[in-house]
């Protein structure tokens, strides 16, 4: 019988709560139940896992006969992993301002209600708003003795609009997602302003493409600061050899100044109180001072990588964990908002995000305004719509200009691996040089 | 766990406090082995059940789910509970039995679900990424099976088997990638050596790419180029709740001519795929629907709620995905139009995949791409790879105007499709 080096045990057992409201309809509002249990072991060489429902942790029988069949699976495997040692701690979970499961779901539903018909506004055909819950009870041990466990309540909600004229159709979309309450009370201005953006797209112009100098607002640079950096900084593709800035660590790849963080020990979105490994978490510096100095890391990241924190890995329900970003960010600079529209004269404002992709052994990453102005003589003119960017991880970071002074976080969640985990990302309005837009104007 | 006498217990309580009941019961067993650093790294093993419970009391529509057989009861009360909250619509009645079901090609009777024969295929993946000289990154061979089940209390108890066999594989050479993957029901149709060798001869031939200038070109897009645009912003637009919501660009388009005049969009759920299906996850029996013929809009997918609700025929249209609602979707979606033995004829520019097709702009059809193993072609022929640059353009204007379809038809996920040429695209360059 061969024999497991490590395994470790997490059981996910929770509920999560839908409420969909579209045109005024309550098209759906309720809760359904999940609970999902991953077993690795580290046999001989690799990892052998095991997903499966409802397990009882408590029943060493069980355990046993799991940790057994996840054996047999390791031996088929031939990458010989190793696991660093790491911190273990497990960091207090942020009161609740209100607990969402004091509030029924009629009061939910009417909350949600008020934030979708904010939304309706003249010229708005649609409308639609989604609140979603998430209530996690996470327990891990593994076999050294480490056990863990906490509960993880998430709420937030999004709304979107769709403006129409004349067969043109435009969007206007607005979300906040919060670990540390209940999140639809007063949130009316975010379904107004999802339907202004979107009948004020009605009259925007199509983006001109190509190079020019762009300034970016917190969101956008968030998710820029996510897609630029935070991926390829990631632990198993750095091992991999899937990422540029695999063996770069003490190099500049970024102008002076210029400090990227992860951080899950922030309240923010993204925020683990202890890893997926049962690992303690903490502030990451990815880059100081425009200096590559950590990547985020697993255990068995950092044991073949080095150069790097390790309390970076996340899982999904019932999903092996990996290396993933928490709450990213760039941190302030000193630049006021309006040195940067002064300092860009002419060039484009971009605002919000619909999300980006990179390509990290390529080096090539996109990501998608919701809308712009075109800036002229330093101040914000005609507004367009569709407006992408796209950049090179190794030369992006030296065309950041100036950082402004006021960042801001922005709730989302990442996809990588067929896992969605909520993050946060953020960052200071930023100006950029020379950026890639991908717009359809002549 | 018998899921049959589970089933009956929840509809014979459920319909004591509802006008009508249903379940849909899945049962899963998947297995996994991932690459790593070259070789196999990973062997995992999953398995699944779910039950997902929907309600009808006086036209409104109540529905939960759980992964615990235990939890029965109280997935019931909450699918009530939802059902309360939920709008009254029209509602005409779950569908009763159909005699003439029939089934579709879902399954592979001899697929085998063994971490051995996963690893089997990870190894002629690696064999085929070895016949060029590049670094394997990721991928992997999936293998699964899974039972679907789906009851009401008109009588209906309809269940399927499904199983999946997918591989993929990404390969490097210095700072040019290339990924390839294949998925079928049917063990045999797929080819773990041929996969290997097409991800790494892309990564091996894209190296070098040089720069191109911004303007208008001719684009071939590949089949996944094409699946990943269209599949993001055509196949919302086809679903009736979005037409019917004001949110479809192709809303008050029927009977028109909206695409170019030999395109032809249709589902088959009867044709071999990963959605084939006799019966949609409302239950109503599945049959070929075509929604663009010569580039004129036919038809929309139904569901049953949102057809009750509009006065409209389901389609068949209902999917369901995991253990979630079912909402309105494709089985087998095929596009085809006139073919060209000589797509690649002039100068053009050939896209492989594009990076971000989910950002587009899902209502007005716009979009801005990167671009993945951009090849520049000359009379057929890929002359030199292209480094990066950018593709911007309009969905539904793309599909008015094509200049042709290759005849290199392929299935990527639940969409059929060969390549297709667009002419004078708009292409950003880099500086």
């Amino acid at each position: 019988m061969t024999e497991a080096r490590y395994y470790d045990i997490r059981c996910v057992r929770g509920e999560a709560t839908l409420i969909d409201i579209d045109n005024g309809v309550v098209e759906s509002a309720g809760t359904s139940f999940f609970d999902r249990t991953v077993v690795r072991v580290l046999g001989p060489k690799g990892w052998g896992i095991l997903t499966r429902d409802h397990v009882d942790i408590d029943s060493k029988r069980q355990i046993g006969a799991l940790v057994e069949a996840a054996t047999r699976l390791a031996v088929a495997t031939h990458d010989l992993v190793d696991l660093a040692d790491a911190p273990r701690d497990l960091l207090p979970v942020p009161p609740l301002a209100e607990d969402p499961r004091e509030i029924d779901l009629e009061e939910k539903t009417r909350l949600l209600a008020g934030i979708e018909s904010a939304a309706r506004i003249p010229e708005v055909a649609n409308t639609r708003a989604r609140y979603t819950e998430g209530i996690d009870q996470v327990r891990f041990l593994d076999s050294g003795g480490n056990e863990f466990s906490y509960e993880a309540v998430r709420s937030g909600f999004s709304v979107l609009a769709i403006a129409s004229r004349n067969g043109v159709m435009q969007m206007g979309s607005e979300r906040d997602h919060i670990t540390t309450g209940f999140n639809l009370r007063d949130k009316q201005d975010l379904g107004r302003k999802a339907g202004e953006v979107a009948v004020s797209l009605l009259d925007a112009k199509l983006a001109k493409g190509g190079a020019m100098r762009a300034v970016l607002d917190p969101e956008l640079a968030g998710v820029f600061t996510h897609e630029a950096v935070g991926h390829a900084s990631e632990g198993d593709l750095v091992r991999e050899g899937a990422s540029v800035l695999a063996g770069k660590i003490g190099e500049r790849i970024g102008r002076e100044g210029l400090v990227i963080v992860d951080d899950p020990s922030l309240h923010e979105f993204g925020f683990i109180p202890v890893d997926a490994e049962g690992v303690g978490v903490r502030r990451t510096e990815i880059i100081r001072d425009g200096i590559l100095t950590s990547f985020l890391h697993n255990r068995e990241t950092l044991a073949a990588v080095g150069d790097g924190v390790p309390g970076h890995a996340r899982a999904e329900h019932g999903a092996p964990p990996i290396v993933r970003m928490s709450n990213t960010f760039i941190e302030n600079g000193d630049a006021t908002y309006d040195e940067i529209m002064a300092e860009c004269k002419d060039g484009i404002l971009l605002i919000g995000s619909r999300g980006g992709q990179v390509d990290p052994g390529r080096g090539v990453f996109q990501f998608n305004a919701e809308y712009g102005y075109l800036i002229e003589g330093g101040e914000a003119t005609d507004m367009v719509r569709d407006v992408s960017l796209s950049g090179e991880i190794l030369s992006t970071l030296h065309d950041i200009a100036l950082i402004g002074d006021d960042r801001r976080m922005s709730p989302g969640y990442c996809g990588k691996g067929g896992q969605t985990v909520p993050v946060s990302d953020g960052a200071p309005h930023l100006l950029l040089e020379g950026a890639t837009i991908g717009g359809r104007g002549e | 766990m018998n899921e049959g006498y589970l089933t009956d217990k929840v509809l014979r309580a459920g319909d004591a406090l509802a006008d009508e009941v249903e379940v849909f019961c899945t049962r899963n067993r998947s297995v996994s082995a991932g690459i790593k650093k070259g070789i196999l790294g990973t062997a995992e093993e999953s398995e699944s059940w779910s039950m997902t419970i929907r309600t009808i009391k006086d036209g409104r529509i109540g529905f939960s789910s759980t992964g615990d057989p235990d939890r029965w009861r109280e997935c019931l009360d909450a699918a009530l509970a939802s059902g309360r909250i939920a709008t009254a619509q029209e509602w005409g009645g779950l569908p009763v039995p159909d005699a003439a079901m029939c089934s579709a090609p879902s399954a592979d009777l001899d697929l085998v679900v063994g971490i051995e024969n996963a690893a089997g295929m990870v190894e002629d993946l690696l064999a085929g990424a070895a016949e060029h000289p590049v670094d394997v990154v990721g991928g992997g061979a999936d293998l699964g099976r899974s039972h679907r089940e789906l009851a009401n209390t008109n009588g209906v108890a309809y269940s399927m088997e499904r199983t999946i066999a997918a591989v993929s594989l990404e390969a490097i050479r210095e700072q040019s990638t290339g990924y390839e993957f294949d998925a079928s029901p049917f063990i045999d149709e797929i080819s773990p050596r041929a996969v290997g060798e097409a991800a790494a001869s892309l990564a091996f031939r894209s190296l070098g790419g040089g720069r191109v200038d911004t303007g208008r070109y001719d684009v071939i897009l590949s089949p996944i180029a094409a699946a990943s645009l269209i599949g993001n912003i055509l196949i919302p637009a086809l679903s009736g709740r979005n037409v019917k919501a004001g949110r479809s660009f192709l809303a008050d388009k029927l009977g028109d001519q909206v695409f170019d005049e030999t395109l032809k969009i249709y589902d088959d759920p009867f044709r071999p795929g990963p959605g084939s299906t006799a019966w949609d996850g409302d239950g109503v029996p599945t049959e070929l629907q075509v929604f663009v013929d010569r580039g004129v809009l036919e038809r929309f997918a139904y569901d049953l709620r949102t057809a009750y609700r509009y006065g409209e025929e389901s389609t068949g249209s209902a999917v369901r995905e995991g253990a979630g609602e079912p909402g309105i979707g494709v089985h087998n979606l095929f596009i085809d139009g006139l073919r060209r033995s000589d797509m690649g004829y002039g100068q053009a520019i050939s896209v492989h995949s594009v990076v971000g097709a989910h950002t587009a702009n899902p209502f007005s059809g716009d979009f801005s791409v990167e671009i993945s193993n951009p090849f520049w072609i000359e009379d057929g022929e890929a002359i030199r790879p292209l480094r990066t640059a950018m593709l911007a353009g309009n969905v539904f204007e793309m599909l008015r105007d094509i200049e042709g379809f290759g005849t290199d038809d392929r299935r990527i996920g639940r969409l059929t499709l060969p390549s297709i040429r667009l002419n004078n695209q708009q292409i950003i360059g880099k500086q």
